[in-house]
């Protein structure tokens, strides 16, 4: 009862939920776990008593004890010990996944302790490669596998946010969004058109969505499928590559509880600053007298004389005590970003109690998460319970089991864009409260309508959805015969998404809305998998050749509905009173529905001979319900071959620093279907009008033809044209690649180069104006080409005295083009419209006019090409083609969008107890296009509204050294316009994470009954270094983005 | 092996084996849709006819299409852009200075593609109602006609905005539009073509529709009168005017004389009455586009085009667009005797600005119809009061807002659609005061000035009795109104064309046609100009304004299109 006693005392701890199911699982496993350890006690020599650690000292479980050359052996406990009875002249051989194989002479010892080292790469390790295992050692695809420890005890929601520069190759943004589903993940370049997402397989079960939804504790292992050899079992969806994530199961003879927790607290990263109220006056006195206007703005008035040369100089701004007539809004200096934004906190309490008998085991694992966000109101929590298990039945020749997890994500639902937007347009002049401290601050005339971002976060703090998802599968493994394995699974991953709406009354300036209104909207979605496979894994040849075979087929059947129901005026907004039947106006509704279908068929074969010469192929068939009906099916085949040097004897013999070294090269196929469901259909639609109809067009087709208001009939409009030819998008991609090992594998890396043609790209395109309506269609369009490098190189070791330390780094590059384009469509991607297209560029390419400083003087806007609104001051662009004037056959490619390099570098050291992590991150030779300068260096795109700083530096007659265009309130020059004003170097190094952990002395935490407990701080995004020339706070960062926090953390993990 | 175990293998291979049906495992069919060919019933035809017309009226504030007030009274030199400052919304500011309008602004683009959409909604009207049967479908000749009106009314709209454009009718194929030319067809071809859809609508639609949405065959011949007029005024490349056909006038006149003569129709006794929603579908609407809320739609099928229209008050709050200006105001002064407009000296000196000028002067009593005045009733209602702070920036636009196109916050038609309002108030495409003065305009230009005279008249008595809703809470006028009829002596053809413009002006101000009734008549530039001369010493704005002849009587070709076409597409002269 000794666990049972623990756990109950662990009980106390105010983090744990629902500890119920918790100790109905933890009471069995004392019975299981005990089982094994009594049955050796037979006749033997001595016994022997074993204490297994890892290189941190913490105790291994799982290791397996043999007596070298017998089958006699032994597990080690969750504790790390083992006990077996044995010859006193016994050696053991101690081996474990992940670890260095060690034999230790037992030479008369009862007691033992040992420590294991781990390898950075375990050429036994295995690796799930897609339906199959392989061991690494015979992968002959480009295949990363991540270690779960070096990002465990990040703070992000989102388990993929925690790899960005960790794989290389695999490129990662994000911002701090608290549900942590701002993620983009794109795997070798942009190999498509539309949606560039990879395929996630979640312990074989496929899904393109929601991975923020996944504890991480929960994952084992993460493995990117980086080129088509290794991909192209998944055929259809795994163009854009393919991340593997498998999840915790229990290991055999191991019961084990792990708690952990972690605090944090966030403060919001940079923001563009914008002007204070005096300065806006003060920009907007300027602008005006360079327009040669009055200056006149309601709220400001202006002491000005007239300078020695005539010219009008400021002496004063002067602000009203008030805003607005009636005296309720006093004048203010208000930083938005600052009211709107908060210090966060974030915690995560996670219990994992995993127990492991000779014939299966439970997982089973409780998860929260909560983030209260750096923006105010729009935390999200979120709760995870799993379960995994296996049984072994018929003489362990059945497995069945599950895994299974459960997802609760409650998050705040507001109009991010809108939040940040706001917060730089409305002027600082507004009050956050009207003078009663209630009321809101709002526009008034001579600000345009935009809304108080605080009212819009605060007003919306009760409008919170909740998704909960049902995610995991049931399998059962027959061994047929030996090595002969039939697998079937049934996969499903449903979602229920719930949100209700409270739309309040309100008067914020001269904006107001006085019919509050509640809308419910509920969808369900998602697919169910059924996966059926045969694996058979053969020895010949007195082992020199080994072969395994792999034959299954896959159906995936997705279905999504969705509605909503509204109603307005409610006499109360009281959350308690806001139910539908509450309201008494305006009762709306509305619902939809969709589904796609896949069926598959799918073969590889794995041969190896005497370990050296490995070749792989694989095919797979698939079919798809959004295609033509001509055109439904694809065939995605791939090869690939390694070569294991080091396995050669003239390698072994003469050059022994090198422990490994395998050539790999690899060729095949794989697929994208990421378009509407119904894409190759003509389709048409009834549309009673447009739900927002205030910043989109109305595309109703309802007409009053009555004239009464009422019974109004409606048609149809076409929504898309039909392509019955419409078919897969082809990706074709060659990779060769090397995986080395040097002085005992303390030096290791690999490195990778690939070509990968997109073909045939599912494009729905911009159209001539006169097609009309629906004149979308989705085609076979366009070809791009991705191409690149990629190396990977890590150093280890351990010195005499202990310490242990590593260092691995990884660079990428990739280049991208556009290879080939339709001729009808040739336009749609920019270029002047007759011999300029963005053939041969990178799809991030900006086509635009270059910028060439600013006009100085009239002059010289006299003697420059005709360009219409040219004025000292202004932009001067240049006249590329040479025919005195600036139109649109003087632009050019000014971008391609794409990074010389990314990197990321990752330091580790542990001593003592004592661990010690540090990771930098980095994107070099990148030219973006630095959209926030719309905001911040002009006053003329943006009328009504808020302006940046940098204005005060503003060109001017007597400021002739400035780059920013003189301050005007019309943009006569088009200064908006795609140019190379915009184009930044957005180059940067973060220092992305930097851990301290200890780990309690064995000696002291087994007085508590405790198997291990480490603390540990963290700080994430604590430094920045980026190149002068970009003009925004952070190159990571639009100002659209939820803000990327600093972030510092304190945590705990408790093993017992 | 056993027999258990080489029976589940056979089970195996047959569970993967199972290809049971993949093609009927994948055949999923669009959910809430239509395919093509079911849109084939009478039915479903009759509702693509609806569809067409809801096209009518799916605009928006930044293109607006219905009261083309941006392109039509912005540009005419009778509004201000207003809004928030010069850069609020800046297309329409370049519009309305042309000095720096260009060829890839995205609003002018999008009008051009909102143009085609609506007529690709009538084509496929078109061609259903053209393969239908009519046994099963009796009506489908009428739909036919509706489905022309509709189609020439967008047409229209292209025209006259963009002057050469390429016409695509439900004849052609899709895969053949891309190798149509915007200059397939000359100047008056393109009318012709616009005519011939209007002749074809007068063909087949009855006298009277059911319901009242629908074009019938007045509002066909009206609209045929309109486009006839419009190309009698012949035109050269460089768009200046260089003759005008007798023979096109004296159709107008007739086809005029046919809307007259069916009796549907009458000048509403008070003019007001065009401009509530009381009003909507009375005698003097012979086409309108019909708005509707409450409807069972989402949010209504309101009138969005004017939904920056409103003033700045509480109870509507945004956007105070469409301002008129300063020119206009002036223009509603009458001679103190006679009560007829100045034609020479209404502007040189003494602007209406204050309430306090509106009694000092006399004036056309259709000023407070149309222009909003600081301490004169909103919208006819005497305790609604405008205020100067319903005014966004009267530094730049002055203190003067838009009534025509807006409602009482209080009417039922008014829709608040946070931050801006629209109303369910039907916007007139075809009044009947439009039908007298084409014809007024069609004798001059014959030269029977005399037998226009009276047309002319009747609307100037007409607005004339409309002063019983321009009262002040105390029941006072609310300005000095004096409107006289022109007398019959002195009433030559060259007068007579001052009086006919100058009625157009005053009868029609901010609803959307003055600009291009100024390029009908081959004037704008000069025009213009002269306006931008005086009007720029109170808007300090204008002062960059300059039209330029030969270029700016149209928009642009839009550089996306001409891209798009592959310069299949000419670009209209001087842009």
């Amino acid at each position: 009862m000794r666990k049972s006693v623990l756990f109950a005392r662990q009980l106390g701890l105010p983090a744990l939920l629902a500890a119920a199911p918790l100790a109905l699982v933890a009471l069995p496993n004392v019975a299981l776990a005990a089982g094994p350890k009594n049955t050796t006690r037979a006749y033997a020599d001595i016994t022997v008593t074993g204490q297994v650690n890892d290189e941190k000292g913490e105790g291994l479980p799982g290791v397996t004890v043999i007596v070298k050359g017998t089958t006699n052996g032994a597990s080690t406990d969750a504790t790390g010990k083992f006990t077996l009875t044995v010859s006193s002249t016994a050696t053991l051989v101690l081996s474990s996944v992940g670890y260095v194989s060690q034999e230790v002479a037992v030479a008369g010892h009862s007691t033992l302790t040992v420590q294991l080292k781990p390898t950075t790469q375990d050429l036994n390790e295995v690796v799930v490669t897609g339906y199959q295992t392989q061991k690494r050692a015979d992968l002959t695809g480009a295949v990363s596998v991540v270690k779960t420890d070096e990002v465990k005890g990040m703070t992000s929601n989102n388990v993929v946010n925690n790899l960005q520069g960790r794989v290389p190759g695999v490129q990662i943004t994000t911002d701090g969004s608290p549900s942590g589903n701002n993620t983009a993940v794109r795997i070798r370049g942009f190999g498509t058109l539309g949606n560039n997402d990879p395929l996630y397989v979640i312990d074989g079960i496929p899904t393109k969505t929601g991975i923020n939804q996944i504890n991480q504790n929960d994952i084992e292992s993460i493995q990117v499928l980086k080129d088509a050899s290794a991909a192209s079992i998944y055929g259809s969806r795994a163009g854009n590559g393919v991340i593997i994530i498998t999840t915790r199961k229990a290991k055999k003879g191991v019961t084990r509880v792990d708690f952990s927790t972690f605090l944090s607290a966030q403060t919001p990263g940079p923001h563009i600053k914008m002007l204070n109220t005096q300065d806006y006056g003060r920009i907007y006195w300027q602008a005006a007298t360079n327009d040669g206007v009055t200056p006149n703005i309601p709220f400001y008035s202006y002491q000005s004389h007239q300078g020695p040369a005539g010219q009008p100089v400021l002496d004063a701004v002067v602000v009203p005590e008030f805003l607005d007539a009636a005296k309720t809004q006093r004048t203010a200096d208000t930083d938005w970003f600052k009211e709107t934004q908060q210090t966060a906190f974030t915690q995560q309490y996670n219990v994992n109690v995993s127990n492991g008998g000779e014939h299966g085991g439970v997982l089973f694992s409780l998860n929260y998460y909560k983030n209260t966000g750096t923006l105010k109101y729009t935390g999200a929590e979120r709760w995870t319970g799993r379960l995994n298990s296996d049984y072994s039945l018929l003489g362990d020749h059945l497995k069945i089991g599950q895994n299974l997890t459960v997802s609760k994500l409650q998050e705040a639902q507001f109009d991010l864009n809108l939040i940040r937007d706001r917060s730089s347009q409305l002027l600082n002049i507004v009050p956050v409260h009207t003078v009663d401290g209630i009321g809101w601050g709002g526009p008034v005339n001579g600000i345009g309508d935009r809304d108080n971002p605080v009212r819009l976060l605060t007003d919306n703090q009760q409008n919170r959805s909740d998704l909960y998802r049902l995610f995991g599968n049931a399998f059962a493994d027959a061994e047929i015969i030996k090595g002969l394995h039939l697998r079937t699974s049934f996969g499903v991953d449903y979602s229920l998404y719930k949100y209700n709406e409270l739309y309040k009354t309100f008067t914020a300036g001269y904006l107001s809305n006085a019919n509050n209104r509640v809308t419910n909207n509920e969808s369900t979605f998602g697919n169910w998998v059924w996966q059926n496979t045969l694996n058979y894994d053969l020895t010949l040849g007195g082992g020199n050749h080994t072969l395994s075979v792999l034959l299954g087929n896959e159906r995936i059947s997705y279905n999504q509905e969705a509605f909503y129901a509204s109603r307005t005026n409610f006499a109360s907004q009281d959350p308690n009173y806001i139910v539908l039947d509450a309201g008494s106006a305006n009762k709306d509704n509305g619902g939809s529905a969709t589904s796609y279908r896949l069926a598959s068929y799918f073969a590889k074969v794995n041969y190896a001979f005497k370990d050296r010469y490995l070749l792989s192929g694989t095919i797979r068939r698939d079919g798809s319900s959004r295609f033509g009906s001509d055109n439904q099916f694809g065939i995605f085949p791939a090869v690939s071959g390694g070569w294991r040097i080091s396995e050669e004897n003239f390698l072994k013999n003469n050059a022994t620093f090198v422990s490994d070294l395998k050539l790999r090269a690899g060729w095949g196929q794989t697929g994208n279907q990421d378009i509407a469901n119904y894409a190759s259909r003509a389709v048409y639609q009834s549309s009673l009008g447009t739900l927002d109809p205030n910043f989109a067009y109305d595309i109703g087709t309802a007409y009053d033809i009555y004239g009464n208001d009422t019974n109004l009939p409606a048609g149809y409009r076409r929504v898309q044209q039909a392509n019955p030819n419409l078919k897969w998008e082809t990706t074709t991609q060659t990779n060769v690649g090397a995986d080395f090992g040097f002085l005992g594998n303390k030096l290791t890396g690999s490195v990778d180069y690939f070509v990968k043609n997109s073909t045939d790209i599912l494009v729905n395109l911009p159209y001539l104006g006169v097609v009309g309506e629906g004149g979308d269609k989705f085609v076979n369009g366009a070809s791009i080409q991705n191409k690149g490098w990629e190396f990977l190189l890590g150093y280890q070791n351990t010195l005499a005295n202990g310490l242990s330390f590593n260092i691995t780094g990884n660079l990428a590059t990739f280049r991208n083009k556009l290879t080939y384009l339709p001729a009808e469509v040739i336009n749609a991607y920019g270029g002047n419209g007759q011999d300029v297209t963005r053939l041969g560029h990178s799809i991030n390419a900006t086509y635009g006019y270059v910028a060439d400083g600013l006009y100085q003087t009239a002059a010289e806007v006299a003697g420059g090409p005709t360009q219409v609104g040219a004025a000292p001051g202004r932009i001067r662009y240049k006249d590329l083609n040479g025919d005195g004037k600036i139109d649109n056959f003087d632009q050019t490619w000014i971008t391609e969008g794409i990074p010389n390099f990314n990197y990321g570098l990752n330091l580790g050291a542990s001593w003592k107890g004592f661990d010690v992590q540090v990771f930098f991150q980095g994107v070099q030779g990148i030219y973006a296009y630095n959209n926030s300068k719309f905001r911040t260096d002009f006053s003329s795109l943006a009328s009504g509204e808020n302006w940046g700083a940098r204005l005060l530096d503003a060109w001017s007659p007597t400021n002739t050294g400035s780059g920013i265009p003189a301050p005007t309130l019309v943009n006569s020059n088009n200064e908006g316009r795609a140019s190379t004003y915009f184009v930044e170097n957005a180059s940067y190094l973060k220092l992305r994470n930097v851990q301290l952990g200890y780990n309690l002395p064995t000696s002291l935490v087994s007085k508590i009954r405790l198997q291990n407990v480490r603390i540990y701080v963290q700080g994430q995004n604590f430094l920045i270094a980026k190149s002068k020339q970009f003009t925004g706070p952070d190159p990571e960062v639009t100002n659209y983005q939820y803000p990327v926090p600093h972030v510092f953390t304190t945590g705990l993990n408790v093993s017992f | 092996m056993n027999l258990f175990k080489t029976s589940l293998l056979a089970v195996s291979l047959l569970t993967l084996g199972v290809s049971c049906n993949d093609k009927g495992f994948l055949d999923v069919n669009p959910t809430g849709a239509l395919s093509d060919s079911q849109l084939n019933t009478p039915e479903n035809i009759d509702k693509q006819v609806i569809a067409a017309y809801s096209q009518l009226g799916n605009d928006i504030y930044y293109v607006p299409y219905t009261s083309m007030w941006p392109y039509g009274n912005v540009r005419g030199g009778d509004a201000y852009k207003g809004g928030g400052g010069t850069a609020d919304v800046d297309a329409f500011h370049f519009y309305e200075t042309f000095s720096f309008n260009r060829v890839d602004i995205s609003n002018t683009d999008e009008f051009w593609y909102r143009m085609y959409l609506s007529i690709s909604r009538c084509n496929d009207a078109l061609r259903r109602l053209n393969a239908v049967d009519a046994t099963t479908m009796p009506t489908k000749a009428i739909r036919q006609g509706e489905v022309r009106f509709l189609r020439g009314h967008f047409y229209f709209l292209l025209k006259e905005m963009f002057k050469y454009v390429p016409y695509i009718d439900e004849s052609l194929a899709t895969e053949d539009y891309p190798n149509v030319s915007n200059r397939a067809l000359s100047n008056d071809a393109l009318w012709s073509k616009i005519a011939d859809d209007f002749r074809a609508a007068v063909a087949s639609l009855p006298a009277d529709q059911s319901e009242i949405g629908r074009a019938n065959k007045s509002a066909a011949q009206a609209y045929l009168a309109k486009t006839l007029l419009y190309q009698a005024y012949t035109q050269s490349d460089a768009n200046a005017v260089t003759g005008i056909d007798a023979s096109k006038l004296t159709e107008v006149n007739t086809l005029c004389d046919a809307v007259i003569a069916s009796g549907k129709y009458q000048l509403h006794s008070d003019f007001a009455t065009n401009f509530l929603t009381t009003g909507d579908n009375g005698v003097e609407s012979v086409f309108a586009i019909q708005f509707s809320r409450n409807d069972g739609t989402p949010k209504g099928r309101t009138d969005r085009g004017n939904e920056l229209n409103y003033p700045m008050n509480p109870d509507y709050g945004c956007c105070s667009f469409h301002q008129p200006s300063q020119n206009l105001i002036n223009a509603f002064k009458t001679d103190a005797t006679t009560g007829l407009p100045r034609f020479t000296d209404f502007n040189t000196s003494g602007d209406l600005v204050t309430a306090s000028d509106f009694l000092a002067t006399t004036v056309d009593p259709r000023v407070d119809h149309t222009v909003a005045v600081v301490g004169h009733p909103f919208k006819y209602s005497p305790t609604f009061v405008f205020d100067n702070s319903w005014v966004r920036v009267p530094g730049v636009y002055g203190y003067n807002l838009s009534m025509k196109e807006s409602v009482l916050p209080t009417d039922p038609s008014f829709q608040k659609t946070p931050p801006f309002m629209s109303s369910s108030k039907n916007w007139a495409i075809i009044r009947y005061a439009d039908v007298l003065l084409w014809k007024a305009e069609a004798l001059i230009e014959l030269n029977r000035s005399a037998d226009a005279l009276p047309l002319i008249n009747q609307i100037r008595t007409r607005a004339q009795n409309s002063t019983g809703r321009l009262k002040q809470a105390n029941g006072s006028a609310i300005s000095n109104y004096k409107i006289g009829q022109y007398p019959t002596a002195g009433f030559t053809q060259a007068y007579a064309r001052e009086a006919l413009r100058f009625e157009r002006r005053m009868e029609f101000a901010m609803e959307g046609c003055r600009f291009f009734d100024l390029v009908r008549w081959g004037i704008a530039g000069p025009y213009l100009n002269a306006y931008f001369a005086k009007e720029k010493n109170l808007r300090q704005y204008l002062s960059t304004a300059n039209f330029t002849v030969g270029r700016d009587e149209y928009m642009p070709i839009p550089l996306n299109q001409i891209n798009f076409s592959k310069g299949l597409y000419k670009q209209n002269n001087g842009w």
